[in-house]
């Protein structure tokens, strides 16, 4: 019964969500279809909007209904010390772990969801990122760097753990929380 | 925020609970209606007057206390008002509901308790039938969005009413029962560490009992001890949001950031140094103009001698015809002049005005204090970049990972700044780039060093052979200044001169210096450094000339003394005038006077100022603006690239316009005593060029080819500027104490010595014995031991800084091999622990670990450790081979599937609550 202990939101959040969703979702289908997200300005500006709009359909599913929306909004419920210390050690994670931040993010480089974030796929990012301003060469140079620097295990491709470790000193809990998600 | 769901109704804490009321009021308000009455005291649960319905539901979260059947007493009642209070269909204002509730309560009967009763229960059966539906989603978005909104009113004046009621409701009886709990907490609390319980269970049993304690210690306090318990709450609430929303204005005030930011963004850090540095510049210019505005022009302008009351003031006859011709004033003559601007306009009375200001004394005292403020400012500006910079350091692992990563801002939502956000990532992976070449850069070490002493020698070559030229110039100008007509070349030489090495010798010495293949941050520190030293010969030239000129001035004062002597003394005993009528004195601007050395020299550095600022503008607006115009449009019809072939577009010369504002800031810190309007100039100047340049630069300037990351501290900036500012005060220095004040104008004529102020104050002002304080103070036999003490402290401080940073080193070696070692054995440690969980994989990474530590079995963990070890030491590049091991395991992964997105994934069960509870929540409204 418990739901705030499993990353879920409050009712008041809830509420809000519900709002939001209502209001991306202009026909009242009752569910949002990706060009119900792709309508959203923000991430009409972000170089990683279609994976973020991406992962709100998982499998290739064609929609996503409320219960799904929360659920990969859960993501972003900030970490209170509370959650962590009394966490139960039977329960499942809560979705807005470290961890499960951490691979929230991971799966948006992820794109072919192999576990693996390889340099083909570092460099598609890439190329998001910085447009035409850098040469091909430049890169390439940037995707083989990144590789070397997190790949631990030499193959070539940065697996979750090696993602993990290489934001290790990253404040993940505190920028992947959205504020009003309590 | 603690929550415990009792049916879907989240508990807050009362801060929280003021704050989100309107949301949650309704939710609380329904827990409240099911929990048991007074009599059921046996339960875990207390019961509680209204305003405690939230803390109750913490307490009660275990489900016995939801089905402990209360019996209907006050509880029926509170039930059937809240719903009258919840089904108004308007929100009234909290005192009309607490007032109406109060009748209602006392109008209540036995049979409606009743009634309340049932409807209690059958509430509570709805409410479980809605717990079973669950199952079925997708009723929550069926809700027509009128009925909604409507909801969300209703609770806010519910709550307000139940709470405020409850305020009221607290009796003798109640009161006892709390006090009696909050001593059985504070029991618990003492004998906490003896009870023979889990960690985790004493751990939540702990910080109940301290929040049960924390709250109701207030409450019990007075009578009104709770709502002011909850008026706190509020108000420090409030406070962290204004402290929040404080810090957000105060960024907002920094002037320019964003324009910095944009520049930043687009030009690397290393362009922003520049315009960070002008900011700053700016701020102490307008500090220095405070004090001198506040201080001296203020005070002379309001209670001075009005303007043409004595000759230092007018403008004389011979003058007075041209003196207000444009020509005359841009030249600073005519009525500028004879204005506050410059040092001749002051009086050198000892007190003006009814207040008795002492204008020389403070005139004198703003001198100094201008360069004791920006001595202190720059050290003291020095000294925070220093400590600033020890900070970081240790990020430099990770670089590209962290930049590929973690560069985007998630909240950027409008296109112009996320344009931005591309140029910037952009600009910091192209630092990076040239960071990383350098680092790796294959170097044959003969070569470089051969080519660095080389390149060195060219460039002292080139700059021995520039001072020879200076003081050959320098010389004959002398000469030529003494015979008779010369012609224009021969006048002006000097100054072709000066700006032909200033126009050719900085590219030159960029040209050497690409034969020393530094780092373009050094590269560019070398750089400004040697056309520091050029520019050196330009000051050393300029205040060469105004010495003479000033020499000059004085050699002819005497004479002039003479003649204004004689002039007055035969105006007032000429004969041919009634002597019985006093003769009206004679008009000021017929008095002779004498040149006013101050004043030539204020108007001097006046001069300098405002043609360096146009010639900068100038500069900029013809070598950039008009070849990026005429790149860019002249492009279509040319028969090579322009853009990238010879013109091209021009790049932000760092070097040049640093050290232009550099020695800006020296003339003005020169000129300030003798024109205290020539700060004011200088504000202005850095004002536009502020606009100007961050207009330029976005229009028509376009990244370097090599961005590089400035360092982070401006230290090299301020370390010249400190040069500079010791520089500009030695000539200073020197005319305050050793040339004699001119006998007709200024705050200082008629003493010997511009010092002299001092002295005069000390014996009219202070008290004798005061005086003969200073005067023992003055002695030499003192003075030179104190100068002693001083270095012997300054070497000890020194001394002291080294150890403590070399100590400072050492620990923070420290620290990251302890976290290297931490982390290879967290990882050791967390693989074991990932085996040990014997419940289903939750995501493949956890499944990859697995697999990993099976495959690592073998090898024991000191082995892996010292293996990570390793490869930390080897660096990226070498690291494959001895990271083989791994390879096979991490080879067949799992298929990756994001947690709480794959049907099968552990969390599966609970995904459906929050639904759970929004749709019961929704479905819980009472029927109207």
């Amino acid at each position: 019964m418990a739901v705030g202990r499993d990353g879920f939101v409050s009712q008041a959040s809830l509420l809000r969500l519900h709002h939001r969703f209502r209001a991306l979702d202009r026909n009242k289908k009752g569910y949002l279809s990706r060009m119900d997200l792709q309508q959203i300005g923000a991430l009409a500006v972000n170089p990683l909007g279609d994976r973020i709009i991406e992962s709100f359909f998982p499998d290739g599913s064609q929609r996503v209904d409320f219960p799904g929306f929360v659920r990969v909004l859960a993501h972003f419920r900030p970490v209170e010390d509370e959650d962590t210390e009394t966490q139960d050690p039977k329960k499942p994670e809560p979705l807005n772990s470290r961890r499960n931040k951490l691979h929230y993010a991971f799966q948006l480089y992820d794109l072919d969801r192999d576990g693996k974030i390889s340099r083909h796929e570092m460099l598609q990012v890439l190329r998001l990122m910085v447009g035409v301003q850098v040469t091909e060469e430049q890169l390439e140079n940037i995707a083989d760097r990144t590789v070397q620097e997190a790949d631990e295990d030499g193959d070539g491709a940065v697996s979750f753990v090696e993602f993990t470790k290489s934001l290790e000193k990253m404040d993940v809990e505190q920028k992947m929380s959205i504020r009003i998600l309590k | 925020m603690p929550r415990c769901h009792i049916l879907g109704c989240p508990v807050l804490s009362p801060a929280e609970l003021t704050s989100s009321r309107n949301h949650l009021g309704r939710l609380i308000s329904h827990g409240r209606g099911h929990f048991p009455g007074p009599e059921a005291v046996g339960t875990r649960t207390v019961h509680f007057p209204a305003p405690a319905g939230d803390r109750l539901g913490r307490r009660s979260s275990s489900k016995r206390a939801l089905k402990a059947e209360g019996t209907p007493g006050r509880r029926g009642a509170q039930r059937s008002q809240k719903e009258r209070a919840g089904g108004s269909p308007s929100p009234g204002s909290p005192r009309r509901k607490q007032t109406g509730r109060r009748r209602h309560r006392e109008e209540l009967g036995e049979q409606e308790r009743g009634k309340a009763a049932c409807e209690g229960r059958r509430k509570r059966d709805e409410r479980a039938s809605f717990k079973e539906q669950t199952a079925a989603p997708k009723k929550e978005k069926e809700i027509p969005r009128k009925e909604k909104s409507k909801r969300q009113k209703k609770p806010r004046s519910s709550s307000l009413a139940s709470s405020a009621s409850g305020g009221e409701s607290l009796s003798e009886e109640e009161l006892a029962r709390i006090l009696e709990q909050v001593e059985e907490k504070k029991k618990l609390i003492a004998t906490m560490r003896s009870k023979p319980w889990p960690m985790a269970k004493k751990l939540t049993e702990l910080r109940e009992a301290q929040e049960f304690v924390e709250k109701y210690e207030g409450a019990l306090g007075k009578g009104k001890g709770k709502r002011l318990y909850a008026y706190k709450m509020l108000m420090a609430k409030k406070w962290v949001k204004f402290k929040r929303d404080f810090d957000n204005f105060k960024t907002q005030c920094i002037p320019w950031e964003m324009k910095i930011k944009d520049i930043e963004s687009h030009f690397g850090s290393s362009v922003a140094s520049y315009f960070i540095f002008l900011r700053w510049m700016y701020g102490v210019n307008l500090v220095l103009f405070g004090l001198i505005f506040g201080l001296v022009i203020i005070p002379e302008v309001l209670m001075g001698m009005p303007y043409g009351s004595i000759p230092r003031k007018t403008v004389p006859r011979a003058e007075e015809e041209k003196a207000m011709d444009f020509s005359v004033l841009w030249d600073f003559e005519g009525y500028v002049k004879y204005s506050a601007l410059f040092y001749g306009y002051y009086n050198n009375q000892r007190t003006i005005g009814w207040l008795r200001y002492r204008l020389p004394m403070a005139y004198f005292m703003v001198g100094v204090s201008v360069f004791g403020y920006s001595l202190i400012i720059v050290i003291r500006s020095m000294a925070s970049n220093t400590q600033g910079s020890t900070g970081e350091g240790e990020s430099d692992n990770f670089t590209f990972s962290f930049k590929m990563f973690t560069s985007w801002d998630y909240l950027i939502g409008n296109s112009e700044t996320a344009d931005n956000k591309y140029a910037s990532i952009t600009t910091s992976f192209k630092e990076s780039i040239v960071d990383e070449q350098e680092s790796n850069k294959e170097e044959n070490i003969h070569l470089t060093r051969f080519l660095r002493v080389l390149a060195n020698f060219l460039i002292i070559c080139c700059l021995c052979g520039s001072g020879y030229l200076i003081y050959f110039v320098v010389k004959r100008s002398q000469q030529f200044s003494k015979m008779q007509n010369v012609s224009w070349y021969e006048r002006n030489e000097v100054e072709i001169v000066m700006s032909l090495l200033g126009m050719f010798c900085p590219p030159l010495f960029e040209t050497i210096a690409a034969l020393e293949n530094y780092h373009p941050r050094t590269g560019l520190k070398w750089q400004l450094g040697r056309i520091f030293a050029l520019f050196l010969g330009n000051l050393y030239t300029f205040l060469l000339a105004l010495m003479d000129d000033v020499h000059l001035k004085l050699a002819n004062e005497e004479t002039i003394k003479n003649i204004t002597h004689w002039t007055l003394f035969n105006y007032y005993n000429s004969s041919g005038w009634n002597e019985s009528v006093p003769r009206p004195p004679l008009h000021p601007a017929d008095v002779p006077r004498g040149s006013c050395w101050e004043t030539a020299v204020g108007i001097e550095f006046m001069r300098l100022t405002v043609s360096d600022m146009l010639v900068t503008y100038i500069t900029i607006l013809l070598g950039d603006f008009l070849r990026a115009c005429f790149v860019r449009f002249m492009n279509y019809c040319w028969c090579w690239d322009l853009e990238a072939g010879f013109p091209s577009y021009a790049e932000f010369d760092i070097s040049g316009n640093v050290l232009g504002l550099i020695f800006n800031q020296g003339m003005i810190w020169m000129g300030s005593f003798y024109a205290p309007g020539l700060v004011g100039i200088n504000v202005l100047r850095l004002l536009t060029s502020m606009y100007f340049q961050c207009w330029a630069v976005m229009s028509s300037n376009v990244p370097h080819e090599r961005v590089f990351k400035a360092s982070r501290s401006n230290n090299f900036y301020m370390g010249l500027l400190l040069l500079v500012l010791f520089l500009s005060l030695l000539p200073v220095a020197y005319t305050i104490m050793s040339l004699p004040p001119s006998f007709d104008c200024g705050p200082f004529s008629g003493k010997n010595r511009m010092y002299d102020v001092l002295q005069e104050t000390i014996e009219n002002d202070f008290p004798t014995f005061l005086g003969k304080i200073f005067a023992f103070l003055a002695n030499p036999g003192l003075i030179i031991p104190a100068i002693l003490l001083m270095f012997l402290a300054i070497y000890y401080l020194n001394s002291v800084s080294k150890s403590l940073s070399r100590a400072n080193a050492q620990l923070r070696k420290k620290i990251q091999v302890l976290r290297e070692v931490e982390k290879s054995h967290k990882s050791v440690k967390g693989k074991a622990t990932a085996r040990d969980s014997e419940d289903t994989p939750k995501s493949s990474s956890k499944n990859a670990t697995q697999l990993q530590l099976t495959k690592e079995e073998t090898t024991p963990p000191s082995a892996s450790q010292s293996q990570a070890m390793d490869k930390k030491a080897q660096g990226p590049g070498t690291s494959n081979s001895a990271s083989r091991t791994t390879l096979p395991a991490s080879g067949h992964l799992p298929i990756s599937r994001p947690p709480g997105i794959g049907p099968d994934s552990g969390h599966a069960p609970s995904q459906t609550h929050p639904w759970r509870s929004a749709s019961g929540k929704s479905a819980q409204r009472p029927p109207h």
